[in-house]
């Protein structure tokens, strides 16, 4: 576990860390139960276009719709904002990469490259945190559509940027103490103990969610799309 | 639990609960956990961008509304702190008329949100579930409520009663036999062990015979074996809107049973999205069979006649502009895009596709029931403004669909924006291109009955009617036709004047009053034109006062004069007297 010399302090929560992952992973895990425990279905009638097309291609290509932004109106017409939404989430492996690697492979993050890369990436997503507040703050749509769990997620995700960034910088010293990582850690702790709950767990579901949908519409004859 | 109006109340919403667990299969339960409230698919729906100022006209907004409930049943966090993640039961009659305000009248549940998510979820199905949950308590728009009602108690969702049907069929059996002068062109009904029975919407044999009987051409051109039911005909299925699975597996079961009943080898389903989707594929889920037998829409059966070679079509029949528009249901729920453009390439030289379309098309506003849920006229109207801005920019006079829905929603918008365009299917299209002498039907027997044509008025003659309105055109054309003539239509004086001079008809009826080339200035010109000048014009119109101007010109004055509305006896009396004398002037002395 923990492969440099941290201070007692620091050493109790990067081990409460490890053991919110641990937590994490059986919650989530009985939460694909729950999903699963619900009843599947199955399209009975005959598939349709299969000459392109069926529902295992179908899943595949809704499955790595998230990588085509050419793929849907939204994408397309959105790319500014689909392009937030990527580097929003590089920001959140990023922050994930940093946390694991400060208990285990510190001297890795001090690494020129590798401490860019995640400085860049922590320093876009924690922006992109902050017009995403903004936005469900002021548009009239996101205000409507936001619940606390909303609001709560995006601030604290944003709130846990920025400490990255933070704890990075100290890292490569150029912030002195550990306080950082202790506040990093400790944030992402509770987060490795929240999310399950809250709606930051869409990660979990979305590859469910889009090959069941890819299935059915492959099936049908709909997936991949047919474009004019 | 918080206080409920009263027992009646507590009782829906209980009903409601049993019902959203009997619905929950894994992908619905994927759809209500996975949203994220980005809002990406917000400018999907044509209901937000007409309405940019009323913020629940968003999509994750209507699913929400099923979401509140299966989260304070179902989720965690939902049931320990329902406020955190907005879950929430109704409590009150008056959410539930709030949640049908939104179920049934701002979601056609067009499923265009659905593609455009990035979670994949599947919006439209969502909020067909709420409806579901509403109408099993009652809480339904009236007109979803009488045409439940009559899909379960008369078979069928308009209340056609089994004679008025069978008499419809038997019209337009007389009309075929007449036209084709084949007696073997009759519709056959109820007859066992044929290639295909064919379905249709009860909106045919209501309001629009005319295709059944363009179907019914193309059948006995291609020389088909099939047959019509005289039960179990409607594939239509008002559970697919009303969310009442019950009704959609009961509805879909009467025509697969009679379909077996009657040993068809395959199920032919008339143009209709929500009618192929709901027996072709949702059908089989309702009712809870696997599919063992062929079906298919007869848009692909029109195709395969055409590249088998057992019909032929004359593409220069048709003159004016043609679009497609993509039924959501075919489009989006079944995947038919390509099979309808083919065929229509088929019949019309001039085709543009509209922008989006295919799968990205945007719905007619009829869809999801819409049309029979007065109340949200407005609202409805309102948001056809997406399509009618883009069947504008297509320049099509007219507009192709594979949908009765759509016929009727976009004859709708049509009208209210005032595109001057009208609604056809493919159907009528390929049943008036169709070039009898080449189609199997003629080649597979010498021996067809040549009958003596019954002595209709207008038999044999070629009448142009012109008028830019589409409704005149089409009671012109059912009249003229009726009485025997054949006739070709034109929206507008140029139109006009290019098919006079190409199809020289015997008669030309002429409205005055008309976007573009008016009736004055048409008149003039086809009596300044040597080549057409002779044909004889009767006016039909509805501004009697232009009847001066008419005459004002230097040219041979009109053959006729009639005011509109014109009745139909009067209408072929004239046009006959019309015709006789002017045969009478040019016969030799
Ligand atoms: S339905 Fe999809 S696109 Fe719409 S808000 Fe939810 S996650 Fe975003
Ligand atoms: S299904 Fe269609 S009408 Fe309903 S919310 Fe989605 S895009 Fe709008």
């Amino acid at each position: 576990m923990p492969a440099h010399e941290p201070s007692p302090f620091l050493h109790a929560v990067e081990i409460t860390h490890w053991l919110a992952l641990g937590v994490m992973v059986v919650v989530y895990t009985l939460r694909i139960r729950w999903l699963l425990s619900f009843r599947a279905t199955r399209d009975r009638q005959r598939p349709s276009n299969s000459h392109r097309t069926d529902a295992r291609r179908g899943a595949y290509y809704s499955l790595a719709n998230v990588l085509m932004p050419w793929a849907m109106e939204s994408t397309r017409r959105g790319f500014a904002f689909y392009m937030t939404f990527a580097l929003f989430h590089l920001g959140v492996v990023a922050g994930i990469s940093l946390a694991f690697l400060s208990t285990v492979a510190r001297p890795f993050l001090r690494h020129p490259v590798v401490s860019a890369t995640i400085l860049g990436l922590l320093f876009a997503a924690f922006a992109i945190g902050l017009y995403r507040i903004g936005r469900r703050l002021l548009r009239p749509v996101m205000k409507l559509i936001s619940t606390p769990d909303d609001y709560f997620s995006i601030v604290m995700l944003t709130s846990w940027f920025f400490l990255g960034i933070l704890t990075e910088l100290s890292i490569i010293s150029r912030l002195a103490g550990e306080g950082y990582a202790v506040g990093y850690l400790l944030l992402t702790s509770f987060f490795l103990l929240y999310v399950p709950f809250s709606k930051i767990s869409h990660y979990l579901y979305y590859p469910f969610t889009r090959i069941w949908l890819g299935r059915t519409l492959g099936h049908r004859g709909t997936y991949p799309l047919v474009k004019g | 639990m918080s206080a409920r109006e009263n027992k009646d109340t507590t009782y829906k919403i209980q009903v409601m609960r049993d019902i959203l667990a009997k619905k929950l299969t894994r992908s619905v339960v994927g759809s209500l956990v996975a949203c994220v409230h980005c809002g990406m698919c917000n400018e999907a729906c044509h209901y937000v961008l007409t309405h940019p100022d009323e913020p629940k006209m968003t999509p994750s907004f209507k699913a929400d509304q099923l979401r509140k409930l299966f989260k304070y049943n179902y989720d965690w966090t939902g049931r320990v702190i329902p406020w955190w993640v907005g879950a929430k039961e109704p409590l009150s009659d008056a959410d539930l008329e709030a949640l049908k305000d939104i179920a049934f009248g701002t979601c056609t549940n067009c499923r265009r949100c659905t593609l455009n998510c990035p979670m994949g979820v599947d919006t439209a199905t969502l909020n067909r579930i709420m409806r579901g949950l509403l109408s099993a308590v009652g809480v339904m728009p009236e007109g979803v409520r009488v045409v439940s009602k009559d899909q379960w108690e008369v078979g069928n969702q308009m209340g056609v009663l089994k004679e008025d049907y069978l008499e419809t069929l038997d019209w337009m059996s007389e009309e075929l036999v007449n036209e084709v002068g084949d007696e073997s062109a009759r519709i056959p009904i109820d007859k066992p062990g044929t290639e295909v029975m064919y379905t249709i919407n009860p909106r045919e044999a209501k309001y629009d015979p005319r295709t059944i009987a363009a179907a019914a051409k193309i059948f006995w051109a291609a020389g088909e074996s099939w047959t019509m039911p005289s039960e179990g005909w409607d594939q239509t299925n008002f559970g697919l809107f009303s969310g009442d699975d019950q009704l959609g597996g009961a509805s879909a079961r009467r025509v697969y049973e009679k379909m077996k009943e009657l040993g068809a080898k395959r199920l032919v389903i008339s143009e209709c999205g929500h009618g192929y989707r709901s027996t072709r594929c949702e059908g089989p889920n309702w009712v809870g069979i696997d599919q063992d037998w062929e079906m298919e829409s007869s848009v692909f059966t029109m195709l395969r006649y055409l590249q088998e070679g057992r019909i032929r079509v004359d593409r220069n029949k048709l003159d004016r502009r043609t679009t497609y528009h993509d039924s959501c249901n075919l489009a989006r729920s079944c995947g038919i895009t390509e099979e309808p453009r083919e065929l229509l390439r088929m019949v019309s030289n001039d085709f543009v596709e509209m922008v989006p379309n295919r799968a990205e098309n945007f719905c007619c506003t009829g869809g999801g029931g819409a049309m029979s849920m007065s109340e949200y006229t407005p609202r409805r109207l309102k948001s056809a403004k997406v399509k009618a801005d883009q069947i504008a920019a297509t320049g099509a006079k007219i507009v192709v669909t594979s949908c009765h829905n759509c016929v009727d929603g976009l004859s709708d918008l049509i009208k209210h924006y005032k595109l001057g365009c009208e609604v056809k299917q493919l159907v009528e299209l390929v049943a008036d291109a169709l070039v009898i002498e080449d189609c199997a039907v003629m080649r597979k027997s010498k021996a067809v009955v040549e009958m003596p044509k019954p002595a209709l008025p207008l038999h044999g003659r070629r009448i142009l009617v012109v008028d830019d309105e589409p409704d005149v055109r089409v009671f012109l054309r059912t009249v003229l036709e009726d009485a025997g003539a054949e006739i070709y239509e034109a929206p507008d004086g140029d139109h006009a004047l290019a098919m006079a001079r190409k199809h020289k008809p015997d008669l030309i009826t002429l409205d005055l009053s008309m976007e573009g080339k008016d009736g004055v200035s048409t008149f003039a010109e086809l009596r300044s034109d040597a080549e057409i000048a002779g044909i004889p014009v009767c006016i039909v119109t509805g501004h009697p006062e232009f009847r001066e101007l008419i005459y004002q010109r230097a040219v041979p004055v009109p053959d006729g004069y009639m005011d509109k509305p014109v009745k139909d006896a009067e209408l072929v009396d004239n046009l006959h007297r019309i015709l006789g004398l002017a045969e009478h002037h040019k016969a030799p002395d």
